[in-house]
Order: C-alpha cells, then structure tokens, then sequence
C-alpha cells in the first residue's frame, strides 16, 4: 500500500502547471432529460481517477462529452489548458486524448494486428495517403508493440470476431494506447470479464507508464479502488463526493448507497 | 411561437420589418422609384401571388412525403409518379363526368389506395433498410412513369375547373393610378383567377386541418409520439401497422389530390412526376424532414423564389431555388423547422 | 444493403498483404482469358460493337465505379455522379473545340483535360460537403436535387453551357497521329480507362484512405474516436470519385461527339445508379457487369419487344422492372447472386457444409 501511495505521489508531482482535464459547470439535456449537471471536475496530469455511480448517473454521457461525441449543452472544457469545448472529436484525439468503449465498437472483420494498425494510423500522419504501406511500416511496428502490451500477440492475426469477449475488451485497450496518449478514459473496461481477466486488466492498467492519466469508469469497487488515485462518485448527472479511495471506502452515505447495496458489479 | 420571440429578437425584428415592408408594397400605390425597379406593380403582385398559390400546391404535394418520411423513415421517391397519377385520374373523371369537385375525391382515395399497396408490398417488407427502399421506390417510379406514358401517351392535358370558378376575381388591391389633367382619378385594380385563389385557400385548410390533427387529436398524437419515437409507438400498444398504412394513405392520397390541383393550375403531362418529387424534396430539405409546419414554410419559399426568380431574372430562376437548398444545407441541415 | 463491417470484399487487408507471392502468380486464370480477349477484340469484332457496345460499356462502367466506390466503401450513394461526368464532359467542350466556337475556347488538350478534370473535381467536393452534412438517406435525396438543378441551369443557360442545345462536333485530340474518334483506337482508349478506373479502386480499397473510408462507413463514431477526421474523409471520397465520374464524362462527350442536357438529366442520373446496383456495389467489376447489361439492353432491347410482340418504346419499363427485381431479390445485385451461387456450389447439397 505505501508503495502505491508512493508511486502515485511521484506521479502527481510530475506534474505541470496546467491541468490535464478541467470541466467547468458541463451540463448536458437530451430534450427535458438532465443527464449532467454543473459538472466541475479536474484532473492533474498524470493522475489516475476512478468515475463511480450507478447506472444513469450520467458517467458515459461525461465520456461522451469529454471525448467531443457530442458537444455539452453548457460549460467549458479544457485539455491541458487548451480549451476543447467546441472541437470535433477527432481534433481532441490528435491532442493525446483516448478512450474505450463500454460496448466494444470493433472492427469486426478484420484482425486484432489490422484494428490496432487503423488506430496507429488514425493518429499518424498520412491518413489520407493514397498509397498502400509497405511491409516495414513503422505504424505496423507500433502496432506490434501494442498487441504485446495487451497479451493478445498470440492472436494478432485471428479476426476480431471469433475473439472472446475479455480478449475483444482487451484490444480496446491497446486501441486506445495507439500513438502516444496523454489522457485516456476508459469505459467500464473489466465489465464482463472474468476474475482471471480482471487482474489481467488492472496490472496493464497499472503497467501504464506513469505519465500516462487516465479516468476509469467502474462498477467493480474492487478494481476501481485499486487502480485510481483519487475517486469521484456521481448520483443523477451530479458529482456527489470526491476523494481518496480509502476515504470513499469508508463513507456511510457511499457506503449505504453503493456498497452496503446490492453489488451489481 | 412567443417563447421564440422573445428568444431571437433580432430574427423577430427582421421577420416584423419584412412583413411591413411587403404589406406596404401590397397595398400602397407605389411611387416611381420602386416601379423602375420591380417594374411595375402588377408584374410584381401577379408572381407574388402566384408564388404563393404555387407554395400551396408544393405544401400539399410536399406534406404527404414530409409527413410519410417523419413517421417511418420512408423516402419515397415515388412521389412524384402519386402525383401524376391523380393528375390523370383527375383529369379523366372530371371529363367524363363533368364535376370538377368530383375529381378529388375520387384521385385520393385511388391513389391512397396505391399508396396502400406500396406500404404493404414494399416498405413493410423492407423495414428498417432504408437504402433498399429507397431504390425501390425509384425502380417503382421508372416503371409507372414509363406505364402511364403507355396509357396515356405523351400529351399535355389540361383540367378545367367549373365555370364558377373560372373567371378573373376583381381584388381590391390598386395595381396603379391614372389621374387626368381634369384632376379625375382612376384606379387599377389588379384582377386574379379565381380558381388559383380558391385552390389554395384549400391548402391552407389541409394546412390547418392537417396540424389540428396531429396536435389535437388521440391519432395525431399516436403519430406525434411515432415520429418522436417509434419504439415508443409500438410500446404503447397501438396498432402500428395501421397507422403506417393510414399515414401511407393519406400522404399518397394528397399528393394525388395535388395531381389534380396541377393539372388545374398548370397541366399533366409526362416529366411532370420528376419535377414534382424535386420540389418536395427541395421543399422538405428546406423546411425540414418530417415537419409539416416545416413543409409550408420550404413551399412558401420554394414558390416564391420559383416565380418571382422567372420574374426577375428568368434565366437563373431554378438556381435560386437551388441556392436556397444550398444555403439552408450549409447553415442548418437539419431543415429551417427541423429538429436536430 | 448489408453493408456490414468489413466484409470479404476487402478480404485482402493489410494483414494479409504480407507475405505475399509473386502478383504475377496471384492473378486468377479467370483475369488472363477476360484480358487476352478484350485485347485481341478488335481483331474479329465489328466497328459497332467496338464503339457502340464496348466503348460505350466502358464509359457507363467507369461512370458506375465512381459510384460504387462512393456507395460501396464510403456508403454514400450518390445520384449526382453522371453530373460530374458531365462538368467534365462540359468543361471539355467550352475550353477546347466544338461546332459553337463562339463559347468553345480550343485551348490545347494538355491544358483543357486536366482543367476539366480539376472543375470537377471541385464542384463534386463542394456538392459532398454538402451532402455530408446530413447523414444516410438524406444524400441520395441531396444530390438527386444538385442533379437536378445543375441540368435545368445547363438548359438555361446559353452564355456559358449554350442552352438547350449544347455542344456538339467534340472530339478527342488527334495524338500521335491516331484519330481517337475511330471505332478501334476509341476502343483501345476507353478499355485502358476502364482498367485503370477499375484497378485504381482496388487498389485505393486497401490503402490507408480506402480503409478509413470503409472503417467510417461501418463506424463513424468510433473513427472519430481514432482520430480520424470523418466528415473530410467522406468529402475527401467524393473528390476522388470526380476523378472517375469526370474522366468517363470526357470520353463520353468524345464518345457520341456531343454533351447537352440531355447527358446530365434525371434520366441518365439515375441510370447510373441502376448500372452500379444492378452489377453490385461491393466491387468494382459490378460496375462494369452493370453497364454491359444496360448498354446490350439499350441496343437491343427494342428488338426484343418487337419480336415479344410488345411495344419497341417500352424500354424503361424493362429497365425498371429489371431493376426492382434485382433490388428486391438480391440486394448485392449480380454479384450478389453469383457469390451465392459459387457459395452453394461449394457446399455439399445434403449436408450443406462446405466441401473440401
């Protein structure tokens, strides 16, 4: 335990003077449905944050809108100073930003190699190129790096869907780790797996180089607590508590509300 | 309409200004400088109004397809062959009986059943592929446009309406003034047929009736709450599969009623389906798809700039129409009334 | 139209691009006979057939593979792409030589194509970004009205596009020596065009750009979420297809010696699309299947009905019907219907499971 404090201790401090993360009172309606409100969140760069709260707290809606799926109905927000809030998704990508997928959104038909390759390229230049690469293209040399950081080298020519379902989970990862991240969300990635898979998961998350920040969205208390820094808790489109995990942990009114409850992890 | 207002005040202003200016230019006696530029004032209020009586026959034509298109995602590229279809049918029935009136009736009802036929046979077959559907419907359109050529042949057919309503109406609206030396003045009272103005004092009834319908009534809201959400529609228990087929109906059977419109205004020939499914899709995409305020909103302004563009500068008429599509498609997509 | 993920279509994708063999070695037999014969055509076949069957099959077929690559990879389907043909095919007669000499420019052909090319390419970006900015089934309504329009202002237009009339006497350049226009020469043009439209959208279907396109077809969002830029690369396919789309309206104005608005209208717009689906859109060979078929209905269709005893002028009707049951039964067109049929073929007929 006080290793990990230590560790995230030095991570903190590497920090910058500009925050990785900063929303500022994001809200969002669908139609007379508040699913955000006055959201203000920060996250330092390096920093590893856990998002808890039931389903419909609005967790995915703030990915959603981190990640520029669609744009917030108010409020501001800026990645590492620079303020994203009206910018197509693709341009906050190429800023060092990522995220998975709570359904895996895969591209079926092709291999593992070939899905992590059109991420390697998707952040790379020569997106538009006309010319087929050749057999030593250095994104193909990425993407082999990756397909090794998430165990699935063994299968990188297997098509993604005669894939299992922790294993399809797993190259959503390494798809969000293409290029050179600076910031990742991550969308209930052990849903689903297997408690095998689950350590798996939270040692390459812990694996991750330390600069490396990133939000986790987790209905596993277990996982999230052990992989993040710091955790926010959101009720109803709202941010209810903030805090370190052990204080969360032992928060009555989190307590009675998520853990004491029925565990739908 | 209020909450509107007082949400774009500067877009409430302009819309104020210009309805003044335009009731001005109605019913002042224009001074020199405005005649050299629009011409004259009968030129200008004869493509004004026929504008507006040609917007009413794009909202009818155009709120069918609108209105098939909000419920169920239906792009039917048919349209226009439901048009030309009640135009000959039109055509036929009030020459061989003689009763104009008879004509519309009868046009709805036979095309509403066709339309009928379209929803059970194509569109319930191929539900949820839209693509598919859609190159049906243009399949459907080649072949009876090529069937009623083979029926009817190429020629033009124009429909007459009654003698009641053929004449000139005397409006009250002076076109010009004559003052002679002996200080005598005489007004120029700008004449209209009759017919066109009855014809879409029609549409604006459809109009009106058609909104009561859908904001007034249980079927309307079933269709309301369909459009919004159709998984909802199903949920609720209602019989979907009629609805669609009565909404098919209805939106086939206005847009024959507006074949015998057409054939009235104008007249029915072969080439007339494509340019008719051009303005309701011109009309729709400017108003916005699925909105019937929406669709008269696109045909008053498609009608207009149609006929004060021939006025003004003919050659570029359709490109004006074209720029408003454009303009609309660069700045809102969604339609001017259409929801995001 | 099924146009699910990655399909077999692109079954070569980069993975499998490794390790290959020599390309002389993968080229099915199939490919050898069909290319020997349509090189050694010339040498038995009439001069109608050569320019009215095959030059015209190829023109159509280039024309349809603009198309197929915009619907088939980027699942835009577009019925304005006989339009861009046309800009080209116009731009081609007002910079260079016509019988209206008072427009026609005559400006060198080394200068005229490429600038023909360029307007429109231009003029499809715009239209594309347009049509992108709705998604699904408003484009095919988008560009049927830009279609539309553009052949009505070329109608009425007679200080630039001569009006109703157009322009005829347009001919290709007399290079080398050879005069493009005769049925041989004209044969071998239109067969190197097609081949090179048709191998150059393979060959884009696998690389980077093709591969983004089919990956936004599939999954916009999540190619968002990867960094691409989707609304440009859908634009970005609509340029490329003016490439394809203008070089066919070139030969095709060289083709029947004339553009006019009768070669933009609805009509042919929508022929087009018939072509593409009909054939299948999830190759390129469909394309040209697609127009083969059209151009031997076109030329003897009316014999046929005579001889049915129907009326010779129902063509359309044949075209239509022809079309709704190919779109009813077989979405993927006759591409579809023929890897169904080898599908079956491989398959044991009691057991129906795939034969060794």
């Amino acid at each position: 335990m006080t290793m990990t404090e230590d560790r995230s201790a030095r991570r903190l401090q590497a920090t910058g003077t500009e925050n990785a993360l900063e929303l500022r009172g994001i809200s969002k309606l669908f139609g007379a449905l508040r699913a955000l409100e006055g959201i203000d969140l920060t996250v330092r760069p390096g920093e590893r944050r856990a998002v808890l709260g039931s389903n419909g707290a609005g967790k995915t809606t703030l990915f959603n809108c981190i990640t520029g799926d669609f744009l917030p109905t108010t409020g501001t927000i800026r990645f590492f100073g620079e303020d994203v809030t009206a910018f197509p998704a693709h341009e906050r990508i190429r800023r060092g930003l990522r995220r998975t997928y709570q359904i895996s959104l895969l591209f079926t038909g092709l291999s593992v190699i070939d899905n992590i390759y059109i991420a390697c390229r998707g952040v790379s230049r020569g997106r538009f190129s006309f010319i087929r690469p050749r057999r030593d293209d250095a994104l193909m040399a990425s993407a082999e790096t990756l397909v090794r950081v998430v165990h699935l080298e063994d299968l990188k020519d297997t098509l993604v869907s005669s894939l299992s379902y922790g294993q399809q989970r797993q190259l959503e990862i390494a798809m969000a780790l293409a290029g050179a991240p600076r910031f990742i969300l991550f969308d209930e990635p052990a849903a689903g797996l297997s408690p095998t898979e689950r350590s798996e998961l939270v040692e390459i998350l812990l694996g991750l180089p330390s600069h490396m920040g990133y939000i986790i969205i987790e209905h596993d208390m277990d996982v999230a607590l052990r992989v993040a820094d710091f955790v926010t808790m959101m009720h109803n489109g709202r941010i209810f508590k903030e805090g370190k995990p052990a204080e969360i942990e032992e928060d009555p009114e989190v307590q009675t509300l998520y853990l004491g409850g029925g565990d739908d992890a | 309409m209020r909450d509107w207002a007082r949400a774009h005040p500067i877009w409430t202003g302009i819309a104020a200004l210009l309805v003044l200016i335009l009731l001005y230019l109605i019913l002042a006696v224009w001074p020199e400088w405005i005649d050299s530029i629009l011409r004259s004032k009968k030129i200008f209020l004869s493509a004004l109004f026929n504008g507006i009586t040609l917007g009413g026959l794009y909202f009818l034509v155009a709120s069918g397809f609108t209105l098939i298109f909000g419920l169920m995602r239906n792009v039917n590229l048919a349209h226009g062959s439901l048009y030309l279809m009640g135009g000959y049918i039109g055509y036929y029935v009030s020459y061989t009986t003689g009763y104009w009136l008879l004509a519309f009736p009868i046009a709805f009802v036979v095309v509403g059943f066709v339309g009928v036929l379209l929803q059970f046979f194509v569109f319930r077959r191929m539900e949820g592929e839209d693509l598919r559907q859609t190159l049906v419907t243009i399949g459907i359109s080649i072949v009876i446009a090529d069937l009623l050529l083979w029926v009817v042949g190429g020629d033009f057919y124009v429909i007459t309406p009654p003698d009641w309503l053929s004449g000139p109406l005397e409006t009250g609206i002076i076109t010009s003034q004559r003052v002679r030396s002996s200080g005598e003045v005489t007004n120029f009272y700008l004449s209209y047929p009759m017919v066109r103005i009855v014809i879409f004092c029609a549409s604006v009834v459809i109009g009106v009736g058609m909104w009561l319908l859908l904001n007034r009534t249980r079927i309307g809201m079933l269709i309301r709450a369909g459009v919004d959400d159709r998984d909802m529609l199903s949920a609720t228990g209602a019989r979907i599969q009629l609805v669609f087929a009565g909404v098919f109906a209805f939106g086939a059977g206005l847009a024959g009623m507006a074949g015998v419109v057409g054939g009235t205004f104008q007249s029915v020939a072969p080439g007339e389906d494509i340019r008719f499914l051009l303005a309701s899709l011109v009309v729709v995409i400017v108003g916005g798809m699925g909105s019937i305020p929406g669709a008269a909103l696109g045909a008053l302004l498609i009608g207009l700039a149609e006929q004060i563009g021939s006025i003004y500068f003919p050659t570029y008429a359709v490109v004006l129409t074209f720029l408003i599509m454009v303009g609309v498609l660069a700045f809102r997509p969604q339609g001017l009334l259409g929801r995001t | 139209m099924a146009m699910s993920d990655f399909q077999s279509s692109i079954d070569a994708s980069i993975a499998r691009n490794r390790g290959r063999r020599p390309w002389i070695e993968r080229v099915p037999p199939a490919y050898w006979v069909l290319a020997i014969l349509l090189l050694v055509m010339p040498g038995f076949a009439s001069n109608f057939v050569l320019y009215q069957i095959f030059g015209w099959t190829f023109i159509l077929g280039i024309i349809a593979s603009s198309l197929m690559f915009l619907a088939g990879y980027g699942g835009m389907v577009s019925l304005a792409q006989m339009t861009f043909a046309g800009v080209a095919g116009y731009m081609v007669a007002i910079f260079g030589d016509s019988a209206i000499d008072t427009i026609s420019q005559g400006w060198p052909w080394y200068i005229t194509i490429p600038l023909a090319l360029l307007v429109a390419v231009l003029f499809a970006t715009i239209v594309g970004w347009l049509a992108v900015r709705t998604a699904g089934i408003y484009t095919i309504m988008i560009t049927l009205a830009v279609a539309a329009a553009f052949f009505y202002f070329a109608r009425q237009n007679y200080e630039v596009f001569n009006g109703f009339t157009g322009f005829q006497s347009v001919s290709p350049p007399q290079l080398f020596g050879v005069d493009w226009q005769d049925a041989v020469p004209f044969y071998y043009l239109t067969l190197f065009w097609a081949v090179a439209a048709y191998f150059s959208v393979l060959y884009l279907s696998r690389a980077p750009f093709g591969l983004a396109l089919q990956g936004v077809r599939d999954n916009p969002r999540r190619m968002g979420a990867l960094g691409y830029n989707v609304t440009a690369h859908r634009v970005a396919a609509y340029s490329f297809s003016a490439i394809l789309a203008g070089i066919g309206g070139i030969l095709l104005a060289w083709q029947s010696g004339q553009i006019s608005p009768g070669t933009v209208s609805i009509q042919p717009s929508i022929d087009i699309l018939v072509i593409a689906v009909v054939g299948g859109i999830r190759h390129p060979i469909g394309a040209f299947i697609g127009a083969f078929l059209y151009v031997l209905l076109k030329t003897f269709a009316v014999d046929v009905l005579i001889s049915l005893g129907l009326d010779g002028d129902r063509f359309n009707l044949l075209i239509g019907m022809g079309f709704l049951l190919v779109v009813f039964f077989s979405p993927d067109g006759l591409l579809g219907l023929w890897e169904k049929a080898k599908d079956r073929s491989r398959r044991d007929p009691l057991t129906g499971r795939p034969r060794e």
